[in-house]
């Protein structure tokens, strides 16, 4: 509960406190442990600048590259996501900031802009070489234009009326599943950082443990904030958010190949039936796993990241722990902290100086554990169905886990290979589709887009299915590793905000995991395979032809005696004399006899042979 | 196409229309000076790229002050002010005791005053403007000869030997320059070492210092300027890094770091979007702890990057500051100006910068016919070596327009229009870069005839093989039947 509150704060009032001071720059990092040993760590950095400044060019905290790439392709709201890994509702509970900021597996990238078509694919390109992601790929093909599922977070109307633009802003959305999000990503989006991962909290993060995580996601956010009437700042929001395996994060790094410990080390469950001197089975460990920041991030943090006016910044970091745990600072200076009556402990960077947390080993109290995991607001899972390389189906399976009835948009975009039967669309159970929004695809050039607004009934289930048809790709389209198959994007889920709890128009968000579809695959060794069997039929044809042309016929008589015949014969011989020798004795010699037979006998054929073909070759390949 | 590669389509000259006044007199006088001028410009055989038309003017007089009551704002039309290149002024001022001439600085105005009393007949006079307005041009003709050389556009007789002094010079000032585009992107970027300072009043500076300069080179290249604060910015690993000096109580940079002194790899010096060359101005100033910080063998602070942009080092003064005011900037955004105008090309003379900016105008035309002619040669003999290229249609379009365009800023130069020229020029080079990179084109460039073959070869081989069979049979039986008539 805290965390999705604490979370929104940054996007509705801090923004309003910064919209009087223009250059500003803050962080923070909210770390909370998860059930089975994990720690979630969401780190936020904002920076801002007035827009009269980004509009000639003078930047301060404000990326510039970044900012150049947003005025080249006319663009005023700008969402990008890296995300790796799935969100384990049923250990974790729900997800942070209300899923806002997180992306379907791989890249996602939605924008409102100004121009057409030319604009985004100059934004995607130049996104593209800014990140090093294949956004370059995110083509009309994937690109589409969603009616009900994202609404603006900056304030959008006011900005055109300021800038006296008249066309209305469009919304574009493209997702590239394929993607593997790594290191090579995390660099240029550290490097968007006034501090770049050298001081603050940012230097925590290591693309050896961000990426070894079990779900994380990085996310950059540009929105224009006016004030009414008044003056206008441009916010960049960056965040990392992740969940980290504590026990798999400790793991030295020279040799990260777990072991199993000696047996004298290990804490055996002696009820068991089967342990004996030499068969142990290891009892769970009591208590919390002891840890520390720089033990589990593989390093501390290096000082804060404290630049001109952030004195009005209270705290760096949210420590959301029970109250009962000893928490133990590490750090050459006095830490301001303050802790909350919930147990949440919140610290201050020092200036210069490592600081570091450390959670020795404990066993808590068991008020402490029953700590209970808030509900996510639906529970959402997508399957392919359905066999064989022609035909296929979509089953998805929304769970309303809530005692009062939700209205969701649902949207998919689907690749143009993968057809939807729009016929077979059903929802079934509790829950009726009241909009549907749907743009066929045409082959090559444009994705389906689906999106359907559903009311589900409270604590009850929805089954939303489809079938559809896999196409045939051309032999070009298919890339390299044809036969894994092809990704096919999340489903985005928006849960509208109820009327009655409108704490934010923006509702909550959580996306399906990713699929894969194995669409029907050539082999493709064909072309080859083709080439040479025609050559060969052809050359077989050609040479037979060509040998009933220029070949003579003969009487055997005529042949005139042959040099290589003649070598042939002779090396015959040998071999046979050789062949009696080693059989050996008075035998050998009858069969040196027998083979003189064979020897005349063969000369005939042979020239037999030669009187039909007449060839030097021909005679030659029959011996 | 060839006739421009060869360098026959075009010859290349440069008429110069010198307007010539003298206070005093009335036009007669005026125009035997003029005409006795120019036959002493002309009887000269150094100058030979240029036409010299001197024109005896009434009214230059007049306008000039019309000039001056319309406001120093007129930047643009400097260069062609009256359509004159130069404007002569010469002044009858009886308190000077020699003939002497000055330049203005920002008009291309060359007043000469003489004194009457001492020598009234213009006799004198001529040769004494001639002279001046032979070293107004010398530099440029230089420069321009030595865009010529070795290229087919040389005739024999235009172009004369250089010394080796002012040869390196011209090399050195044409590797330093960014090649000309009509649009140039400057960045000017602080970086600190440490956390402060983490701002400076770079917009009020650049108004002040960098925006005259703008605004002079408006009629050749527009300009789009950016700024940015890079925090914590470290030394690249490859290098060195600066070494503390105990005599001097200084931390020195040596020489072979400078190269590396750009962290490439960390600091965000994207190039701008959009076409045209970023040109970066970088700002470091480094931590308490490593200052003041000089370059080991000048004791210097700033150094020029060829191509690239210039760098420079701020010692933070005593008080460490948050923000560096525009008066802390100033030296800083002079020097930057300077190394600006390094970089855009200007010649170094001659004194007036309206002069050096046309003269600029007239050697980037110049440069811009020569590469699109030299390309338009590469692509003809592209053409000619690989038969097997297609060419596409807008390949054949862009060079129509090329030679079109070409053709345009030859007879632009030959009568005096540089600024149309450099125009026409600049497109020519554009359309034949166009032509010469077609995407289209170049995957072919690529295709070899082997890969043919290797599609082949499983037909052709198991073809081949009976042909040759039988061809072999033919000829031993040939030779048989030779032996035997034999």
């Amino acid at each position: 509960m805290r965390l999705s509150i604490l979370l929104t704060l940054p996007a509705t009032l801090l923004s309003l406190i910064y919209a009087q001071e223009q250059h500003s720059y803050t962080e923070h990092l909210h770390l909370k442990p998860l059930p089975d040993n994990s720690l979630y760590a969401g780190f936020t950095f904002t920076s801002t600048t007035p827009y009269t400044a980004y509009a000639s060019n003078h930047f301060r905290y404000f990326p510039r590259s970044l900012a150049q790439i947003l005025q080249y392709t006319h663009t005023a709201e700008l969402h990008l996501r890296f995300a790796l890994g799935r969100w384990d509702e049923e250990s974790w509970g729900s997800r942070p900031r209300r899923g806002l900021r997180e992306g379907g597996n791989g890249v996602e990238l939605w924008a409102w802009m100004d121009g057409a078509e030319e604009g985004w694919s100059d934004l995607v390109n130049s996104l593209s070489g800014l990140f090093c992601a294949s956004l370059n790929f995110v083509d009309s093909g994937k690109t589409t234009r969603p009616v009900l599922s994202f609404e603006p977070e900056g304030t959008l109307e006011e900005l055109q009326r300021k800038r006296s633009r008249t066309g209305e802003l469009r919304l574009l959305h493209g997702m590239l599943p394929h993607e593997v999000v790594c290191t090579e990503n995390l660099t240029p989006f550290l490097k968007l950082l006034p501090c770049k991962g050298k001081a603050g909290i940012s230097s925590l993060l290591d693309g050896h443990k961000l990426f070894d995580a079990n779900w994380q996601t990085m996310a950059v956010d540009v929105r224009p904030v006016c004030t009414p009437g008044g003056d206008c700042i441009l916010e960049i929001e960056q965040t990392v958010d992740m969940v980290l395996d504590i026990e798999r994060s400790m793991r030295p790094r020279e040799s990260p190949i777990p072991r199993p410990l000696p047996i004298e080390d290990v804490t055996c469950d002696e009820t068991k039936g089967y342990n004996g001197h030499d068969t142990c089975y290891p009892r769970r460990p009591k208590g919390e796993t002891a840890w520390s920041l720089s033990s589990v991030f593989g390093r501390p943090i290096r000082g804060s990241c404290a630049l001109g006016g952030s004195e009005k910044q209270e705290y760096d970091i949210t420590f959301e722990v029970p109250s009962e745990r000893t928490v133990e600072i590490t750090s050459e200076t006095t830490i301001p902290q303050s802790t909350t009556s919930s147990g949440s402990r919140t610290y201050r960077l020092p200036q210069n100086a490592d600081f570091d947390l450390n959670l020795p080993h404990q066993v808590l109290g068991s008020s402490a554990q029953a700590s209970t995991l808030e509900q996510p607001p639906l529970y959402a899972s997508r399957q392919l169905t359905g066999h064989g390389a022609e035909r296929g189906g979509m089953h998805t399976l929304l769970r309303n886990p809530h005692p009062y009835t939700q209205r969701i948009v649902y949207l998919e975009s689907l690749p143009w290979f993968l057809r939807p039967y729009m016929h077979t669309l059903a929802l079934s159970g509790a829950g009726k589709m009241e909009k549907m929004f749907y743009t066929p695809l045409l082959d090559r050039k444009r994705g389906t887009h689906l999106e359907l607004l559903i009311e589900i009934q409270p604590l009850s289930t929805v089954e939303l299915t489809y079938d559809f048809e896999k196409a045939i790709l051309r032999y070009t389209e298919y890339p390299p590793d044809a036969n894994r198959g092809f990704d096919i994007p999340a489903a985005i889920i928006r849960v509208l905000p109820s009327s009655n709890n409108s704490q934010s128009k923006q509702g909550s968000y959580l996306r399906t995991t990713s699929l894969l579809l194995p669409l029907p695959t050539p082999d493709f060794s064909m072309p080859y395979n083709v080439i040479i069997l025609t050559s060969t039929v052809i050359a077989l044809g050609f040479g037979s032809i060509f040998n009933l042309l220029v070949r003579r016929f003969v009487l055997v008589e005529e042949v005139p005696g042959n040099a290589i015949a003649g070598v042939v014969r002779r090396v015959r011989d040998g071999v046979a004399r050789i062949r009696g020798m080693v059989k050996g004795g008075g035998v050998g010699r009858v069969d040196n006899g027998g083979g003189g037979v064979v020897k005349k006998g063969e000369e005939v054929v042979g020239g037999e042979v030669r009187k039909v073909d007449g060839g030097g070759r021909g005679g030659k390949k029959d011996r | 196409m060839n006739r421009w590669a060869d360098g026959k389509a075009c010859q290349l000259h440069y008429p110069l229309y010198i307007g010539l006044t003298w206070d005093d007199y009335d036009i007669s006088p005026v125009q035997d000076l003029a005409s006795q001028v120019q036959s002493l410009l002309r009887a000269e055989n150094d100058l030979s790229l240029y036409d010299f038309y001197i024109i005896a003017d009434t009214t230059t007089a007049e306008t000039s002050q019309r000039a001056k009551l319309s406001g120093p704002g007129a930047g643009g039309e400097l260069g062609e002010y009256r359509g004159h290149a130069l404007s002569v002024n010469v002044i009858t001022d009886p308190s000077t005791k020699s003939t002497s001439a000055s330049l203005r600085t920002w008009r291309p105005v060359l007043d000469v005053r003489h004194n009457p009393e001492r020598s009234v007949d213009s006799a004198t006079l001529a040769p004494f403007i001639a002279s001046e307005i032979r070293k107004i041009y010398e530099h440029e003709n230089d420069a321009i000869s030595h865009l010529l050389r070795d290229t087919p556009f040389t005739t024999s007789g235009q172009v004369e030997a250089l010394s080796p002094e002012v040869k390196s010079s011209l090399d050195a000032r044409r590797t330093r320059a960014f090649k000309y585009a009509a649009t140039y992107h400057l960045t000017f970027s602080l970086f600190t070492s440490s956390a402060s300072p983490s701002a400076w009043e770079a917009e009020q500076a650049l108004e002040d210092s960098i925006r005259p300069l703008l605004d002079r080179f408006s009629s050749i290249s527009e300009f789009t300027v950016d700024t940015q604060v890079q925090l914590l910015a470290s030394f690249s690993p490859s290098i060195a890094g600066p070494q503390y000096d105990e005599s001097t109580r200084e931390w020195k940079l040596q020489r072979t770091d400078l190269s590396g002194f750009v962290n490439a790899a960390e600091w965000p010096l994207n190039p701008g979007i959009g076409s045209g060359p970023t040109i970066n101005f970088v700002l470091f100033v480094p931590s308490e702890d490593q200052s003041p910080l000089v370059l080991a063998e000048t004791g210097g602070n700033s150094w020029l990057i060829p191509q690239w942009g210039g760098v420079q080092i701020l010692n933070p003064s005593g008080k460490q500051s948050e923000k560096l005011s525009a008066a802390d900037l100033r030296p800083v955004m002079l020097t930057f100006a300077d190394q600006l105008s390094a970089l855009l090309g200007l010649p170094d003379s001659p004194a007036s910068p309206s002069l050096r900016i046309s003269s600029l105008v007239r050697e980037r035309a110049t440069s811009l016919v020569l590469s699109a002619s030299s390309t338009l040669g590469a692509l003809a003999r592209l053409s000619l070596k690989l038969t097997s290229i297609a060419i596409p249609d807008s390949v054949a379009k862009s060079v129509d327009e090329t030679i079109l365009r070409l053709d345009q800023a030859c007879h632009d130069l030959r009568d005096g229009r540089y600024h149309r020229a450099l125009e026409n020029a600049r497109t020519a080079e554009g359309e034949a870069e166009q032509a010469f990179f077609e995407p289209s084109m170049v995957g072919q460039v690529y295709f070899p005839e082997e890969h043919k073959v290797a599609v082949y070869v499983p037909l052709l081989g198991p073809m081949a093989v009976p042909l040759v069979m039988a061809a072999l049979k033919e000829f031993r039986k040939l030779r048989a039947t030779k032996a035997k008539v034999a």
